[in-house]
């Protein structure tokens, strides 16, 4: 499988491509260049043809939708959201199978301690980043898989290690939506174009 | 009441600033000069400007959020997006409670997704924009917005609109959508929306429909009426009759 992952620039990022280059060809993309073993491939996922090149050929992309070092909120919010839709719309119109997104269990950090807080909680953004920009990145990439023209898993990650985040990734390249949604009954709906999973423990 | 209009030289701005002027100071900006004079004071600003736009909000009482930009794929974003998160940071920098946005009808309800299928849509159904640019970027600053009156003592109305007209423009026959308002009867809504009560409100984000009464029962500005007091003329009417 052919495997683009955002964010490069971010711990995260890197953990995750040296991680699945053992069985995947991994391809990491950043805002600004970056320093890897990995190839890299510098983009600003803008709306002109380079997005299209960058995700030409990419069976599934991992955007991480992290932010650069020092980078003003301003910026931020402009890559939780354009670039999250220039990216989306670009793997659309080139095929890519599966968008895996991976947002944050801080959204979830204001319900009480000791709530059960499951997937089908109302996320609780504040309005600065993280949760403000995760969220939005969220709302964008659902209208993609609300019209069917891809399928998107979210994460959101909470306190976890490494070794768990890549073995969620892992299990959801390995069950995307729409194949997951096949094994479901009738009764339980046709499909879940926008499953959501929760990786870790919920921050308090 | 100090009201700041942004995006107030574009195709609206003017029928709004006319109708708030006198009852309210106005200070109005675009990122283009306005093609006639305009009531209140006049500044060039980008509403994606964040300082620019917070600056602009000192001694404000109110903030109505004309801007738009339909079809660029950066600007639209810049404008329509973070331009929301700008607008509700200066309301936060400077005390302002309320806010009137403004935005397209699919903002909630998304037209491959609602539109052609269903009727008596509502506007407090969950936003479904779809990835049209317009539609999601719009749908996006809503979001943000209702994001901040969950934290701050804000209220923010929506006045979704689609199609308007000039009556004294319609021809006989020509298309229309099915949600459609004159120029001067749009405008009229925004008094309603600064002078309602904040309490009155249903909440501290509330979306409204705006539009005439229509025979068809595509959409609803029921709620429009009963809360706003919304008065829809009936100027638009030649077109199915």
């Amino acid at each position: 499988m052919r495997i683009l992952i955002t964010s490069a620039s971010h711990d995260r990022s890197a953990a995750l491509a040296n991680h699945l280059a053992q069985h995947h060809e991994v391809r990491l993309t950043e805002r600004t260049h970056v320093e890897t073993e990995h190839e890299f491939a510098l983009s600003g996922l803008g709306h002109d043809n380079s997005t299209n090149l960058l995700t030409r050929g990419i069976d599934a992309i991992i955007h991480a939708v992290e932010p650069l070092p020092e980078e003003d909120i301003s910026s931020q919010l402009d890559a939780a959201t354009r670039c999250t839709y220039n990216l989306l719309m670009a793997a659309a119109e080139e095929g890519v199978r599966q968008v895996i997104l991976l947002s944050t269990l801080d959204l979830m950090a204001d319900y009480p301690a000791g709530y059960r807080v499951d997937e089908t909680w109302r996320p609780l953004p504040q309005t600065q980043p993280p949760t403000l920009t995760k969220h939005m990145a969220e709302q964008v990439s659902r209208e993609f898989a609300r019209e069917g023209s891809l399928d998107v898993r979210v994460l959101r990650l909470g306190e976890a290690s490494d070794a768990t985040v890549a073995d969620a990734v892992v299990d959801a390249l390995a069950q995307p939506a729409s194949l997951a949604a096949q094994h479901r009954s009738k009764e339980e709906g046709a499909r879940d174009p926008w499953p959501i999973t929760h990786v870790g423990e919920r921050p308090q | 009441m100090n009201v700041l209009i942004l995006g107030g030289a574009g195709m609206l701005g003017p029928y709004v600033a006319r109708e708030l002027a006198p009852n309210h100071n106005l200070r109005i900006t675009d990122i283009r000069p306005p093609e006639e004079d305009l009531p209140g004071e006049f500044f060039l600003l980008d509403a994606s400007d964040l300082d620019g736009v917070v600056a602009a909000a000192a001694g404000m009482d109110a903030i109505v959020n004309l801007s738009v930009l339909r079809r660029d794929r950066k600007t639209a974003w810049d404008v329509s997006t973070r331009g929301c998160y700008n607008m509700m940071q200066a309301a936060v920098t400077h005390g302002i409670d309320r806010v009137i946005n403004t935005g397209p009808h699919y903002t909630v309800a998304g037209r491959h997704i609602t539109e052609m299928l269903d009727f008596g849509i509502v506007p407090d159904i969950p936003p479904q924009p779809g990835t049209n640019l317009y539609a999601l970027t719009k749908a996006m600053g809503l979001e943000i917005c209702r994001v901040f009156t969950e934290h701050h003592d804000i209220s923010v109305q929506h006045y979704l609109f689609y199609n308007f007209k000039d009556p004294a423009a319609i021809q006989p026959g020509e298309h229309y959508a099915p949600y459609v308002i004159s120029w001067e009867n749009s405008a009229e809504v925004f008094t309603l929306g600064l002078d309602i009560d904040l309490d009155a409100l249903p909440s501290r984000n509330e979306v409204f429909y705006v539009f005439a009464d229509m025979p068809h029962g595509k959409f609803s500005n029921e709620k429009t009426k009963r809360i706003l007091g919304f008065k829809p003329r009936k100027d638009v009417e030649n077109l199915w009759k």
